[in-house]
């Protein structure tokens, strides 16, 4: 029997074959001594070929496939030529450092590759005597490959980033909140100058924009006359206002202003003006991302508090990750801890308080609506993450399902199954394939519909059978649920399971 | 000598450190707070005497703290008074510190300094000293401020041995934009080298433009929770250092080094208590967290809190598998 070692380095791959072996029981102990001492090493392991790699691209391009555990053709090449074939009477292993990667091998050359223990020592002496074992290598040059190959290779990773789009969506979301925020100091800062001149005019119109329209329009109060009436109307769209603000201008007790004051002014407000609009067409901007990346989310709590989930998440994978009591009260974790640390109640909802739902909901009911809200969000970034086909039908659907939940509450009225609502969702994006039981596994749709679906029944047949006793103690059950986040998603995981197996 | 002075240069920072996990951007809101804090003392001073060393001011006040604490570096605020806040002209010594690499600015108040590799460039706004030296020539020194990194507040919080000296070989986890590790490639110079580990690709940016002005710095842009990727790009180490904090940072840690760290090399990990159990006392979480390094053979030798630098936070330095070697004593 022969044994291998295959040892990646910035510089290229070495092979080594492993001379002496000891029995197995005693292995690992052996080779732990002989690794520290290189004399000895290096009569149990000996250099059986290197192959540098030719270029830093090269590099570059097989150190992702090896951080991949895939087999890269030049380390296929490599393999192919140095190791024997495993024969009828020898039978040949390699050790590997990396299980993916064995099993790459495994599939592509067909050698046993071994990753245990022992391989692991050995491979760690490989590595602590690399210099002295590679007599291709001169010393320094394995650390100035790293260090090329190391930039190269963080290059490479800052460069391909996968959140692209989420990042868009982030950066402009939080633009967005900075814009109103300096919007609307920004407008306080016009009326106040402003009133200087014309007081009267905040009261009669409240709206910031429309303000800071008005004050570019009237300009001097005292050249307020009869003839700008109509444009008055048209930036107020009121003609009572327009005619309010010019009986104002006629009998206002503001300061006259001379030029030059009012010319500043005037540019400021043309400021403000532009920074409204330009809010707007942000807010477009976003919706329509909003609607590329996350469509069900979107549809299902709006654009904008989606946008916020994400954010908060850092990507739209990463919030298809979090389970659902995550997403309740994500944006609370200051409350959240506290409560932990204090042992009292945990908040009920985060970011997703800014859904409509919520406000809608009587207060004894925000709680459950938070929780159903939160359901139904996970499963719609998950759909949104991981399904191929770009529809907003799941979304529609599952908002439909937390209107019913909220007249549930209110009046009592049933709410449609889980399971029968998604079949409707699959049969109009045309996937009732997936509402067969009898799956099979080979497609992502499928996956991606089929991790939405059985959250979804469970919680059917939860909330059927909470839905009398859930009305005493709703909030209890969901406290103790959060603090053992990590069993429940667990045990959310073997429901999964079960429920597949089943399937 | 001439101090340059820059801002703190913090605007990047809160926004790119998220890509750990939320658990580090809390970190971000604690150097916030402490910007706050200098701006106070700053004001107090009154800004125009003191012109350019209105950052200096700032410090004092937030060092005031620690009083005779650290035993690396004990505060000489009695003497500034010669200096006044002229810019040139005041004296500064600086003497080398008990570990190797690390030295000492005694001036108005001491501060912590590394030897600048690159001359003429600050990394992040830190204030640089040059010094003559006998033979003409001039040294650069960066000041290392103790509330941005744990080492430094690890080394005036009287830490034993740092291991972490000219030549040594350093694996770097968490390096976030790379502000410490360029005062750990300072420390351990052109023979030594330092792999920094980051998996925020916002911070790994800054990290990498710092890299590539020092050529002992090798940026890895990769989770450290899986060292199997970024295994073609590292050596054996002499050391780990990790600032992770994460809730698995000794797992990260102890699977690190059994890739990549030396039989007897060591370990130092700084553990923010909040990160891994935010119910329980920051003591009982160091205590498990020690634990857990010891079923993987990593022996504390030594664990300090890092008060007042940073909040329920531990700097644990341990070594790996140290009683089968024979080279234990380095």
């Amino acid at each position: 029997m022969s044994f291998f070692l295959l040892h990646e380095t910035a510089s290229g791959y070495a092979l080594f074959e492993r001379i002496e072996s000891e029995e197995i029981g005693q292995e690992l102990e052996e080779v732990q001594k002989s690794v520290l001492d290189l004399a000895r090493f290096s009569k149990t392991v000996k250099l059986r070929s290197f192959a540098p790699f030719k270029s830093a691209a090269h590099a570059l391009e097989n150190i992702m496939d090896v951080s991949e555990g895939i087999v890269n053709p030049s380390l296929k090449a490599f393999l192919e030529m140095n190791m024997p074939k495993a024969g009828k009477k020898q039978t040949v292993q390699l050790g590997v450092s990396e299980s993916n990667l064995g099993g790459g091998i495994k599939a592509e050359l067909g050698y046993d590759c071994l990753h245990n223990e022992t391989v692991r020592e050995l491979l760690r002496g490989i590595r602590l005597h690399a210099d002295r074992l590679m007599s291709q290598l001169k010393d320094g040059d394995l650390d100035k490959a790293q260090l090329g190959l190391g930039h190269a290779y963080s290059r490479s990773k800052v460069k391909f980033n996968v959140n692209r789009a989420d990042n868009m969506i982030m950066q402009s979301i939080n633009l967005l909140d900075q814009l109103d925020k300096d919007v609307n100091t920004f407008s306080m800062r016009v009326r106040e100058w402003y009133g200087w001149h014309f007081p009267e005019l905040v009261k009669i119109c409240a709206d910031n924009a429309m303000y800071a329209k008005l004050v570019k329009l009237i300009k001097n109060k005292g050249d307020l006359g009869e003839e700008k009436l109509e444009e008055l109307e048209v930036v107020t769209g009121d003609p009572i206002k327009a005619k309010q603000i010019l009986d104002a201008a006629r009998a206002s007790m503001g300061t006259d202003i001379s030029e030059i004051d009012m010319t500043n002014i005037d540019s400021f407000a043309e400021r403000v003006v532009a920074l409204t609009d330009y809010r707007k067409k942000l807010h477009g901007y976003l919706v329509s991302k909003m609607h590329q990346v996350a469509p069900n989310l979107s549809a299902l709590i709006g654009e904008m508090v989606g946008a916020r989930l994400i954010a908060h998440a850092g990507s739209l994978t990463n919030l298809s990750k979090y389970p659902a009591s995550t997403v309740q009260i994500l944006g609370a974790e200051k409350a959240l801890f506290r409560a932990l640390k204090t042992k009292g109640n945990t908040p009920k909802y985060g970011l997703i308080y800014h859904s409509t739902f919520i406000g809608r909901a009587a207060q004894k009911n925000k709680g459950r609506i938070s929780r159903v809200l939160a359901n139904k969000c996970s499963i719609a970034c998950r759909i949104d993450c991981f399904l191929d086909k770009p529809t907003s039908k799941f979304g529609e659907l599952l908002r439909e399902q937390v209107e019913e939940r909220v007249r549930f509450y209110e009046e009592g009225v049933t709410p449609r199954k889980n399971a029968e609502v998604m079949q409707k969702a699959l049969a109009a994006v045309g996937m009732e394939d997936l509402m067969d039981v009898v799956a099979n596994d080979d497609d992502d749709e499928e996956d991606a519909a089929e991790e939405a679906e059985p959250p979804k029944k469970r919680k059917a047949a939860k909330a059927e059978a909470a839905a009398d006793s859930d009305a005493s103690d709703a909030e209890l059950p969901k406290k103790k649920s959060k603090k053992e986040k990590k069993p429940k998603k667990e045990g959310s995981e073997k429901k999964k399971k079960s429920k597949k197996d089943k399937n | 000598m001439a101090y340059d002075r820059g801002g703190r240069g913090g605007g990047g920072r809160g926004g790119g450190r998220g890509g750990f996990g939320g658990d580090r951007g809390g970190r971000g809101g604690f150097g916030g707070g402490r910007g706050g804090a200098r701006g106070g003392a700053v004001s107090k001073f009154g800004g125009g005497g003191r012109g350019g060393f209105g950052d200096r001011g700032g410090r004092g006040g937030g060092r005031g703290a620690p009083g005779g604490r650290g035993r690396g570096a004990p505060r000489g605020g009695a003497r500034g008074g010669a200096r006044g806040g002229a810019r040139g002209g005041a004296k500064v010594v600086v003497e080398p510190h008990r570990h190797e690499g690390i030295f000492i600015a005694r001036g108005k108040e001491d501060m912590l300094v590394t030897k600048n590799l690159v001359p003429g460039e600050s990394v992040y706004g830190e204030k640089r000293i040059s010094v003559d030296n006998a033979d003409q020539t001039k040294t650069e020194y960066r000041v290392w401020n103790p509330f941005r990194s744990k080492i430094a507040a690890g080394v005036l919080g009287g830490v034993d041995n740092i291991h972490i000296g000219p030549g040594k070989k350093v694996l770097y986890l968490g390096a976030a934009s790379g502000t410490s590790v360029s005062h750990v490639a300072d420390v351990v110079g052109p023979t030594g080298l330092v792999y920094a580990v980051e998996f925020s690709h916002r911070s790994g940016r800054d990290l990498i433009n710092m890299a590539k002005k020092r050529t002992n710095v090798i940026p890895i842009i990769e989770d450290a929770r899986h060292p199997h990727k970024y295994r073609m790009l590292v050596g054996m180490v002499d050391v780990i250092f990790a600032d992770v904090a994460q809730p698995d940072q000794a797992r990260i840690v102890t699977m690190n080094a059994h890739m990549f760290l030396k039989n007897g090399g060591h370990v130092a990990i700084s553990i923010k208590a909040n990160c891994i159990d935010s119910t329980v006392a920051a003591d009982i979480v160091f205590a498990k967290e020690v634990k857990k390094l010891e079923e993987e053979r990593v022996k504390a030798q030594e664990q300090l809190t890092l008060e007042p630098y940073e909040r329920d936070h531990a700097l644990v330095i341990g070594v790996y598998r140290r009683q089968k070697k024979t080279k234990a004593s380095e």
